[in-house]
């Protein structure tokens, strides 16, 4: 089953087109990967699957049905159904961390008691290892830190789609290690459908179950690991098998 | 050292330096454009050792614009570094000064701020609808706003305009107080002062002037605070959430304002008319007794009233006002301040309008 459905998807901002005629599914249950070149376009592609921009032309469905942007119904629809990392953390500045990995259980279930609402905090906030920084403000955060709190928000509903925008980027390899393991656990255990912007080759290799190619405003190729080595594609091999290329020259 | 060397060279070779980086070619390139005006130029780079790449664009550039001169024993390591010396790709020919005269562009400038302006004002308007529907809709449901907030934004607007507000009505009552008691002097109606002071008071200065304290202090506040929030991801995050942000970050800070109003005014009426009691003391000698029994006389409590309506409408558009800004912000950190600064600008716009309609209905 295809979880996300994209037909001739264009994204981008007013009338600069970013990614062009994209047509791609994104497999339920399983780890998707987008990979490219800084600037090509994939935190553009995620906002616009997580509801907050527009598609320029075509669409995309969701859990069946298709995403009108029109309709505030269907991106309530959606919004319940995703939790998203932002490149940046997204924190909200004039909350504590705890406060703010608390926000979307306070938010949708106000009258949940406050110590339900505690241990799912401190069980999202432990899966990231960040237990024992509840209290700081995200000003008192490193950027690694802030990033994996801005995971535990993502995760504390346990929304069916997590998309998550180069979550070990200012990781150190040990906890982004760790991360991957949290993002195997997440799709075995929770059966979450996870699409996870990326550029660590070793956790593609990993974790990704399919991979979503994106360079020169398009879609380059859409598959599993498997397909990606054979791909004859010479910005594929460039990107991926970089010491080959490197060799070559 | 650079000039004579070039100027020692025949008028028709220039001989370039050993050594030509950025501040050499800076040095050099007026000489050589004037030469080359004159008559065929020879360029030789013989000596040249070191050079870096305003070398390579000064090459570059004779070579593309300088017809006549030549350039000639462009050594090994510099024909190398020029080869892998990234050109800058040709301009389009569109990127010329629009067509047309001064008068028709500087038409359709205008026309297209115009439309700029018309179409802001039609968002700003289907904002301001939207805030009074979130505002109604949480009344009733007491959701989708963080729990305590309303508190939180009143501590924060009382607290920065307070002082501010009491010393700058108590100035100005004390301001336009002398100013008419020199009037009054003359026609022996001293105690009329009274009647001034507290009509003015609390129909006109009072409002007008809490209401541009409040467009600096709390919409300029409000505006940054939005804006870096959008900017830095938050309000997408917000959204994702499943938070309205027109409403979660709103409706605490226009509940607040609603509330923090009231005192206000009922504050700076008091501190503008103490002002005017001041003055009547010093100046006539009015004992402040005297002063209150004449005021009553003119004002009543529908006076006040009015004063309060129109204070909290001021109160409103500064907020409605500043949310616009802070939440329609570009992206970068820059235009945070810039909205900042458009904020307070549309909200004192907005306060004199409204004033002004206020007049017309009211007299
Ligand atoms: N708000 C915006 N308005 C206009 N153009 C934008 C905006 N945001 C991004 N762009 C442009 O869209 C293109 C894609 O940007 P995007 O942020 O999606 O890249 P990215 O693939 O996520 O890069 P990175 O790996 O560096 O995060 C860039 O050329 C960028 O200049
Ligand atoms: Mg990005």
């Amino acid at each position: 089953m295809d979880i996300i459905r994209a037909r001739d998807l264009t994204v981008g901002y007013g009338r600069t087109e970013v990614l062009r005629d994209l047509d791609f599914t994104v497999p339920e249950g399983r780890i998707t990967a987008i990979v490219g070149v800084s600037g090509s376009g994939k935190s553009t592609l995620l906002k616009t699957l997580a509801g907050l921009l527009p598609p320029l032309s075509g669409g995309f469905d969701f859990a069946g049905s298709l995403v009108d942007y029109r309709s505030e119904a269907s991106l309530r629809f959606l919004y319940g159904k995703i939790g998203v990392l932002y490149q940046g953390g997204a924190l909200l500045n004039g909350l504590s961390l705890f406060e703010n990995v608390a926000l979307p259980i306070r938010m949708q279930y106000p009258k949940m008691p406050e110590d339900m609402v505690c241990d799912m905090v401190y069980a999202s906030l432990a899966q990231v290892e960040l237990a024992g920084s509840a209290e700081k403000y995200p000003a008192e955060l490193s950027g690694g830190m802030t990033k994996r709190g801005g995971l535990a928000r993502a995760l504390v509903l346990d929304p069916d789609v997590v998309f998550c925008d180069e979550p070990s980027s200012g990781l150190d390899p040990i906890t982004s290690a760790l991360l991957d393991d949290l993002l195997l656990r997440l799709k075995e255990t929770f059966k979450m459908t996870l699409v996870v912007v990326t550029h660590e080759l070793r956790s593609i290799e990993r974790v990704a179950d399919s991979i979503l190619v994106v360079n020169d405003g398009g879609l380059r190729f859409s598959g599993d690991y498997a397909d990606l080595a054979a791909a004859d594609d010479k910005f594929i091999r460039t990107f991926f098998l970089r010491k080959d290329s490197h060799d070559d020259a | 050292m650079n000039e004579p060397q070039a100027a020692a060279a025949t008028p028709e070779t220039i001989l370039l330096p050993r050594r030509i980086r950025a501040p050499e070619v800076a040095a050099l390139l007026d000489g050589i454009c004037r030469s080359a005006e004159a008559g065929p130029l020879t360029l030789d780079f013989r000596d040249v050792e070191e050079f870096d790449s305003s070398t390579l664009a000064l090459l570059n550039y004779v070579r593309g614009r300088l017809a006549n001169v030549v350039t000639v024993n462009i050594g090994g390591a510099l024909a190398r570094a020029e080869e892998s010396f990234v050109r800058r790709p040709p301009t389009e020919e569109t990127k010329g000064p629009p067509s047309g005269g001064l008068p028709s562009r500087a038409l359709t400038a205008i026309a297209d701020r115009f439309i700029f302006q018309a179409k802001s004002l039609g968002r700003f308007l289907a904002m301001l609808g939207d805030e009074v529907y979130h505002v109604g809709v949480y009344l009733k449901e007491r959701k989708g706003v963080y729990p305590g907030e309303t508190w939180n934004q009143m501590f924060f607007m009382g607290y920065r305009s307070f002082p501010i507000v009491c010393l700058l009505i108590f100035l100005v009552g004390v301001t336009i107080s002398i100013t008419s008691a020199e009037q009054l002097r003359h026609f022996g109606a001293d105690i009329y002062l009274a009647d001034l002071v507290g009509i003015g008071m609390l129909k006109e200065l009072v409002p007008l002037m809490t209401g541009v304290i409040l467009a600096g202090k709390v919409g300029a506040a409000v505006t940054a605070e939005l804006a870096s929030m959008t900017v830095l991801e938050e309000v997408d995050a917000l959204r994702t959430m499943g938070v309205v942000p027109e409403k979660f970050l709103m409706v605490p800070r226009l509940l607040a304002i609603t509330l923090v109003v009231p005192l206000l005014v009922a504050m700076a009426d008091v501190v503008g008319i103490f002002g005017g009691i001041v003055v009547a003391r010093v100046t006539f000698g009015t004992p402040p007794s005297a002063f209150i029994a004449e005021m009553v006389t003119a004002v009543d409590w529908t006076d006040f009233g009015w004063g309060l309506i129109k204070t909290v409408v001021f109160g409103w558009a500064v907020v409605v006002g500043a949310g616009f800004k802070g939440l329609t912000v570009g992206r970068s950190a820059e235009e945070v301040g810039r909205a900042t600064t458009e904020s307070v600008v549309l909200s004192i716009t907005l306060i004199i309008v409204i004033d002004c309609l206020f007049s017309f209905i009211l007299y």
